[in-house]
C-alpha cells in the first residue's frame, strides 16, 4: 500500500472508533465493563501501526519523493476556489502522526484503568477517539480549509473533554473558558489563511508555497506578514502562549489522562505543528517569526515562574507545558524546525509520563491534588516515583535524558542566529532554571520527608478513600454519579494497564533523546530534512564551541536547580516559607499567576460584559428589537399583504398587471438610454 | 407516380436533416405520436400501465441520445439550431423532470380523467418544444418552441376535468399566456425591424455593427421580449398567473411546470439576452437585474404564510427565477454555469417536495395544505425526509445542492459587477426561511391532525377541514363508472416515493460532493457562443 492509504487508515481508525462506541451504547452495555475502552484503544493503536506503515512505505521512496497528496473527493474545485477532501503525507505529517498515536495509545491504555468506575467510561472513549481523531486530520490536512476543520474539531473535543465531569461547576467553567479562547484563535487562523489565499489563489500548502516562492507576495509584503501575524494568534491559542494562556491551566478540570493527552500529545503541539509546516510563508515574513520567537521566550520564562508557587500538582505540570511549549515555539521560530519538533516528541514522552504519575498520585490521595497535603510517597509508591524522577530529570534536562538533548538543540540553534537572538538564549536557560526548580520542587515536596497519612495508609497496603467524594478545586461535596468522577481510584502500583503506559512512556522519556545527539546523529533531522529542503534555515549548525558550551552549562543549570530544591525542601524543610516571606512581592505575582486573568477581565471581559449590557438593555430593545427585527418583520409582513392584496385571483387584473409591467420596464430602458 | 415527377423530385434539392443533433427532439415528438396512439387501444391494461411506460421510454430513449450526442458544438439547419453543452445539459434535465412527472402522474386523477394516451402525449410535445426552445438560434424557432412548450401546458392545466380549480387553471394560464406570448412576438417583431434579421447571430452583429444601443425601435422590441420572456419564467411583476395555476394544476403537471418551464424559459432568456442582444447589454442588464431584485422579493414575500404547499412552491419558484436571472444579467461564462447548475438543483429540489406532495394528496384528505404532511417524521420518515432535505435545500442550507448552487450564483453576480444582487438574494434566502422552516417543523415537531390517519376520500373528494380549495363535484367519468371503483388514491404509491428519495438523495449528495455538477456545467458554459 503507498503510503498516502496508510495515511486515510491514520485517519479511518479513530473515527471508526468513535462511531462505534458511541453508536453501540446500548449494546456494549451488555459486554464486559471495559469493553469501550479496549475498542478505544484498539482503534489508536491500529492507527499508530498504520503510521508505521506509512512510514515504511514513505521510507521506500527516494527522500526527494516522499511527499504524497492523496485527495478522497473533491468538494468544489472551480475557477478561484480548490476545496478538496485531501491529506499530505509528507516526512512532517508522518513524523507527528507517529507521536500522536503512539503517545495517545498509552494514554488510552492508562484510561481504562484509571476510569475503570466512571459512569461515563463509553462516553469517555467516544470523546477521547475523536480529539485523536481530529489531532490526526489537524496534522494530515493537505490544505487550509482541512486543517481549519481539524483545528476546530480538536477545539470542540478539548472542550467535550475539559467539561467531562459536566455537573462539577469549575469543570464546565473551564471548559467555556478553554472553547472562547480556542475560538478567538480559529478566528486567528481563518482570517490569516484568507490573506494567504488572496494572493496565493489555492487552499493547498504545496500550491501556496509554490505561489509565494514564484513571488505571489512580492508586491504585498504587508499582507504576508499580517496573514502569518494572525495564523500565529491561532497557534498561540492552541499552544496556551502567552496572552491566550489561560485557559490551560483551567483545563486540568478534565480527568488527568485527558490533561496528559492535551499536554503531550494533541492540541498545543498543534500551534508548533503549524509553524513548521507552514514555514516557507513564515520564512517570507520574518517579523512574523520574530513575534513568534518573542511570545515563545516570553512564555517559557513566564510559566516557569507561575509553576514555581503553585500548590496543585496538576498546574504545576500545566505551566510546565505551557513553559516547554514556549521553546517549541521559539525554536520553530527561529528555523530550528528539527529541533522544535525533536523537542515535541521528547516532551510528549516525560509529560506524559508526569501527568500519568501525576494521576497515580491523585488516585493514592482519593482525588486530592493539593501538594500542600502530599507528602513522603517515596516508599509507598516506588514505581510512581520512579516514573516521577525519570520524567523530572529529563523535563530538567539533565543527561542522558531525553528533554536534555532536544532543549539544548533548539537554545544552540538559537544562539547560533546570532544578534538579538542571544536574548532568546539567554530566556531559554533561566527558563531551564526555573524548570529544574518548579520541577523537583514538585517531587521532593510530594515523594520525600515524613509520610502523610494517606502516605502512610498505602505503605500499610490499603488504598485511601475519602470520606466523601469532593471537588479539589473548591472543596464541594459531590455525587458519584453521571457526570461526576466515579466512586473508584486507581494507583500505577495497583493498576497492570496504568504501569505497562508508564513504563512505555518512561523508556521514550528516558532514551528517546538518543536519536539525535549533537555531533553524534541527527535522525530526526535528517529524517525530516524532506519537508524542509527549500528552507534556507534548516542547515544551519552552531559551532563546536557554542555547542559543547551549551551541553555543560545546561547540565549545570540543570544540576543547580535540583541542588536548591534539595536544600530548600529536603534538607532543610521549612527553609522555602523563609524565602517566600523575604521575596512576597515576586511571590504575589507569581502565584497571582502573573495576573493575567484579571488583565483579561479588565481590558476585555468587562468592558465586552458593560458594552453587552448596554446593547442588551438599550441598543438592542430599542435599535435592533424594535427597529431592525421588528421593522424587517413589519416591511416583510407588510409586503407579503401588500402581495397577496395584488393576487386578487381575477384575470383582468393580472393582465393590466403585465400591462403596467411592460409600459414600466420600457420608461426605464428609454429614459436609461 | 410517374417517372417525370420522379425525376423532377430528384432535381429538387433536399434539404441536408442532420438527424443526430436532431435527435433527442425527435425522441420527444416522435414517443407523443406512439403514446397518443397506443392511448387509443382499448385494453385498459394498455392504456393505463403501457402508455407511462411508452413514454418512459421514450425519454429514456432522448436522454441516450443525448449522451451520444455530447461533446458535439455545431449549428444546424441552415443556423436555426445550436448543438451545444447548454443544449444537452438542458436535454438532460428536461428529460430526468419529465420522468419524475410521467411517474407522479402516472396513477394520478388527471390519467383517469383525461386518458393517459392525451395526457402523456401533451407531455412529451410540451418536452418537445422545451428542447426546441433550448435550442433555437432565431427568433422564428424561439417562438416556435414556446408556443410548442405552452399550448400543450395549458391543456395539461386542465386535465382534472372533473375539478374546477383544474379546469380554471388551464383557462387562466391560456388567456394571460396568450398576453405573455402576444407581448414577446411583438418584441421580436420590433426587434427584426430594428436589426433587420431574425437570427441570434445577426442580430448581434447588427447591433455591434450599427451601434443601435440607443435605438428606440430596438428598446421597444427588447422590453416587450423582456416581459414575454420574464412571463413564462415567472418574474415579477409578471408572475401573477404563477401561484394560481400552480395551485390549481394537477400536482404532477405543477411539478412538471415547475422543473421544466422554468428550464425552457431561462434557457431561452439565456441565449436570446447573452448572445443576439449582449451588444445591448449596458441597456438590458441593468433592467433585468432590477426584475430579479423585485422577484426576489415578491415570492419570497409572497410566499410568507401560505398554508397552501403548492401555493407556497409557487412563490418560491418565482423567488427561485429571480435568483437564476443574476445569472442571466452578468452575461458571463461564470454567470451561465451558475444558471445551469442551479437549474439542475432546482429540479431535484422541487421534484423531491412534489413527490411528497402528491404522495400525502393522496394519502389524507388535506389535499396540498401544510397539514398534510405534519407529524410524517415519525409515521412516514422515507417522504419526511426528501421534503426536508428539499426545504433546506430551497432555503440554501449547506450541505445541501442548494447551497452549492446558490453559492455559484452569489459567486457569479459579484464577479460580474453585480455585488448588490448578491446581497438582495441573501437577504431573499433569510426571508425564505420564514416558510421553508415551518413545513420542517410541522413534519418532525408537530403531531399528526387526527382525522389524517383516516383513509380519505382524496383531493376530488370531500373538502378538507381546513377549507381545501377543492369543491366536491360529483361526477362519473365513463373510466369510473366502468371500473367501479374510487380513483387512484388513498395508498402510497411506490413510484412516488421513489421519486422523492431519489430526488431527496440527489439533493444531499450533489451538497456533499457537487464536483460532478461543476465539471458537467463548466462543459455546458463552453459553448454558449459569443463570450
Amino acid at each position: 500500500m503507498s503510503q498516502t492509504t496508510y495515511g486515510w487508515l491514520v485517519l479511518a481508525f479513530p473515527l471508526a472508533g468513535m462511531l462505534t462506541i458511541a453508536l453501540s451504547y446500548g449494546p456494549l452495555k451488555a459486554l464486559p465493563a471495559r469493553t469501550a475502552g479496549w475498542i478505544g484503544t484498539g482503534a489508536i493503536f491500529l492507527a499508530f501501526l498504520s503510521a508505521i506503515g506509512a512510514l515504511i512505505a514513505m521510507q521506500g521512496h527516494a527522500p526527494d519523493q516522499r511527499t504524497a497528496v492523496s485527495a478522497i473527493w473533491e468538494y468544489a474545485v472551480t475557477a478561484g476556489l480548490d476545496a478538496r477532501m485531501s491529506i499530505l503525507v509528507d516526512p512532517l505529517s508522518v513524523y507527528m502522526i507517529l507521536v500522536v498515536t503512539g503517545v495517545s495509545t498509552m494514554i488510552h491504555l492508562y484510561s481504562i484503568s484509571y476510569l475503570d468506575s466512571d459512569r461515563g467510561f463509553g462516553r469517555y472513549f467516544a470523546y477521547l477517539n475523536f480529539f485523536v481523531f481530529s489531532m490526526l486530520l489537524l496534522v494530515l490536512a493537505s490544505n487550509f480549509l482541512l486543517l481549519i476543520v481539524g483545528w476546530a474539531f480538536v477545539g470542540a473535543a478539548s472542550y467535550l473533554l475539559i467539561s467531562f465531569w459536566y455537573r462539577r461547576r469549575t469543570a464546565t467553567k473551564a471548559g467555556i473558558k478553554a472553547f472562547v479562547i480556542n475560538v478567538v484563535g480559529d478566528i486567528g487562523l481563518v482570517l490569516g489563511t484568507f490573506f494567504i489565499f488572496k494572493h496565493t489563489g489555492t487552499l493547498e500548502f504545496l500550491g501556496s508555497f509554490h505561489a509565494a516562492a514564484a513571488g505571489a507576495f512580492a508586491h504585498s509584503k504587508g499582507d504576508i506578514v499580517a496573514g502569518c501575524i494572525l495564523l500565529l494568534v491561532g497557534a498561540f491559542a492552541k499552544s496556551a502562549q502567552i496572552p491566550l494562556h489561560t485557559w490551560l491551566p483551567d483545563a486540568m478540570e478534565g480527568p488527568t489522562p485527558v490533561s496528559a493527552l492535551i499536554h503531550a500529545a494533541t492540541m498545543v503541539t498543534a500551534g508548533v505543528y503549524l509553524i513548521a509546516r507552514l514555514h516557507p510563508l513564515f520564512e517570507l515574513a520574518p517579523a512574523a517569526q520574530d513575534v513568534g520567537a518573542c511570545v515563545g521566550a516570553l512564555t517559557l520564562m513566564i510559566a516557569g515562574t507561575i509553576g514555581l508557587t503553585q500548590t496543585d500538582i496538576k498546574r504545576v505540570i500545566a505551566y510546565s507545558t505551557m513553559s516547554q511549549i514556549g521553546y517549541m515555539i521559539m525554536g520553530v521560530s527561529v528555523g530550528a524546525y528539527a529541533a522544535g519538533l525533536f523537542h515535541l516528541m521528547t516532551h510528549a514522552f516525560f509529560k506524559a509520563l508526569l501527568f500519568m504519575g501525576a494521576g497515580s498520585i491523585i488516585g493514592a490521595m482519593a482525588g486530592e491534588q493539593s501538594l500542600l497535603k502530599m507528602k513522603g510517597f517515596r516508599k509507598a509508591m516506588p514505581f510512581t516515583y520512579g516514573c516521577f524522577i525519570v520524567g523530572g530529570l529529563a523535563l530538567s534536562g539533565i543527561p542522558p535524558f531525553s528533554g536534555f538533548f532536544s532543549k539544548e538543540e533548539i537554545l544552540a540553534l538559537t544562539g547560533a542566529m546570532g544578534g538579538w537572538h542571544w536574548a532568546l538564549y539567554a530566556a531559554g536557560y533561566i527558563g531551564a532554571f526555573l524548570t529544574a526548580l518548579y520541577t523537583f520542587r514538585m517531587i521532593f515536596i510530594a515523594f520525600h520527608g515524613e509520610p502523610c497519612p494517606e502516605a502512610r495508609e498505602l505503605e500499610e497496603g490499603h488504598l485511601h478513600h475519602a470520606e466523601q467524594p469532593f471537588n479539589p478545586a473548591d472543596g464541594e461535596i459531590e455525587d458519584t454519579d453521571v457526570g461526576f468522577p466515579g466512586p473508584g481510584h486507581a494507583i500505577a502500583e495497583r493498576a497492570w494497564p496504568m504501569r505497562v503506559a508508564m513504563s512505555v512512556l518512561a523508556i521514550g522519556a528516558f532514551g528517546a533523546g538518543l536519536v539525535q545527539i549533537p555531533q553524534v546523529d541527527s535522525v530526526v533531522t535528517n529524517f525530516l530534512r524532506p519537508t524542509f529542503a527549500a528552507s534556507p534555515l534548516y542547515n544551519t549548525k552552531p559551532s563546536t564551541g557554542l555547542m559543547v558550551a551549551g551541553l555543560i552549562g545546561g547540565t549545570v543549570i540543570g544540576l543547580a536547580g535540583i541542588a536548591i530544591c534539595w536544600q530548600l525542601w529536603v534538607r532543610k524543610p521549612g527553609s522555602a516559607r523563609a524565602w517566600q516571606e523575604r521575596l512576597h512581592p515576586l511571590y504575589v505575582l507569581f502565584a497571582g499567576k502573573w495576573f493575567f486573568d484579571e488583565a483579561i477581565d479588565l481590558t476585555v471581559v468587562r468592558p465586552a460584559a458593560a458594552l453587552g449590557r448596554f446593547a442588551a438593555g438599550s441598543f438592542e430593545r430599542l435599535v435592533i428589537e424594535d427597529g431592525l427585527v421588528g421593522g424587517a418583520a413589519g416591511l416583510t409582513k407588510a409586503g407579503s399583504a401588500i402581495v397577496r392584496s395584488i393576487q386578487s385571483g381575477l384575470l383582468r387584473y393580472y393582465a393590466a398587471m403585465i400591462v403596467l409591467g411592460v409600459a414600466a420596464v420600457g420608461l426605464y430602458m428609454l429614459l436609461q438610454s | 407516380m410517374t417517372p417525370q415527377m420522379l425525376i423532377a423530385a430528384a432535381h429538387i434539392p433536399a434539404p441536408h436533416v442532420p438527424f443526430g443533433g436532431l435527435s433527442p427532439l425527435l425522441a420527444f415528438l416522435g414517443g407523443a405520436l406512439i403514446v397518443l396512439m397506443v392511448g387509443l387501444m382499448s385494453p385498459r391494461r394498455v392504456r393505463e400501465q403501457g402508455v407511462p411506460a411508452l413514454a418512459i421510454i421514450a425519454l429514456g430513449a432522448a436522454i441516450g441520445l443525448t449522451i451520444w450526442q455530447w461533446g458535439d458544438q455545431r449549428s444546424i439547419l441552415d443556423g436555426a439550431l445550436r448543438i451545444d453543452g447548454t443544449y444537452l445539459v438542458a436535454n438532460l434535465i428536461l428529460a430526468t423532470g419529465g420522468i419524475a412527472a410521467v411517474l407522479l402522474a402516472w396513477r394520478s386523477a388527471a390519467g383517469h380523467e383525461a386518458a393517459h394516451g392525451e395526457l402523456h402525449a401533451l407531455l412529451l410535445s410540451s418536452l418537445g418544444g422545451m428542447s426546441l426552445l433550448t435550442a433555437a438560434q432565431n427568433t422564428v424557432v424561439l417562438f416556435l418552441g414556446l408556443e410548442l412548450l405552452s399550448i400543450p401546458l395549458y391543456v395539461l392545466c386542465a386535465t382534472e376535468m372533473r375539478r374546477e380549480r383544474s379546469l380554471e387553471s388551464g383557462l387562466k394560464y391560456l388567456i394571460i399566456g396568450s398576453v405573455g406570448s402576444a407581448t414577446l412576438l411583438y418584441g421580436l417583431a420590433l426587434i427584426y425591424g430594428a436589426t433587420g434579421s431574425s437570427s441570434f447571430g445577426a442580430i448581434a452583429g447588427a447591433i455591434s455593427a450599427r451601434s443601435l444601443t440607443g435605438d428606440v425601435m430596438l428598446l421597444g422590441g427588447i422590453t416587450l421580449a423582456i416581459a414575454g420572456f420574464c412571463f413564462k419564467a415567472s418574474v415579477a411583476p409578471f408572475h401573477q398567473w404563477t401561484p394560481d395555476v400552480y395551485e390549481g394544476a394537477p400536482t404532477p403537471i405543477t411539478a412538471f411546470m415547475a422543473v421544466a418551464t422554468k428550464v425552457g424559459a431561462l434557457v431561452a432568456f439565456l441565449r436570446f439576452f447573452d448572445v443576439a442582444l449582449i451588444g445591448a447589454s449596458g441597456d438590458w442588464a441593468p433592467t433585468v437585474a432590477v426584475l430579479a431584485a423585485i422577484t426576489i422579493i415578491v415570492g419570497n414575500v409572497g410566499a410568507l404564510g401560505q398554508s397552501s404547499l403548492k401555493r407556497m412552491l409557487a412563490y418560491s419558484s418565482v423567488a427561485q427565477a429571480g435568483y437564476m436571472l443574476a445569472g442571466v444579467v452578468v452575461a458571463s461564462k461564470l454567470g451561465v454555469r451558475a444558471t445551469l447548475l442551479y437549474l439542475i438543483v432546482y429540479l431535484f429540489m422541487n421534484m423531491a417536495a412534489f413527490a411528497v406532495i402528491v404522495a400525502r394528496e393522496r394519502e389524507t384528505s388535506f389535499g396540498d395544505d401544510i397539514q398534510a404532511v405534519a407529524g410524517i417524521g415519525r409515521s412516514r420518515p422515507w417522504l419526511a425526509w426528501p421534503l426536508t432535505l428539499s426545504m433546506l435545500g430551497l432555503a440554501g442550507i449547506p450541505a445541501t445542492a442548494g447551497f452549492v448552487g446558490k453559492f455559484y450564483l452569489i459567486d457569479a453576480a459579484v464577479s460580474g459587477g453585480y455585488t448588490w444582487l448578491g446581497v438582495v438574494i441573501v437577504i431573499g434566502s433569510m426571508i425564505s426561511l420564514a416558510y421553508y422552516l415551518p413545513v420542517v417543523a410541522a413534519m418532525w415537531m408537530r403531531e399528526a391532525p387526527a382525522s389524517a390517519a383516516a383513509p380519505a376520500a382524496g383531493p376530488s373528494g370531500e373538502p378538507g377541514p381546513s377549507g381545501s380549495p377543492y369543491p366536491a363535484i360529483a361526477g362519473g367519468s365513463p373510466e369510473l363508472d366502468e371500473a367501479g371503483s374510487a380513483p387512484a388514491h388513498g395508498g402510497p404509491h411506490g413510484e412516488v416515493v421513489l421519486v422523492a428519495v431519489l430526488a431527496g438523495a440527489a439533493t444531499l449528495f450533489f451538497g456533499i460532493v457537487p464536483q460532478p455538477l461543476f465539471d458537467l456545467v463548466a462543459h455546458a458554459g463552453r459553448g454558449l457562443g459569443l463570450f
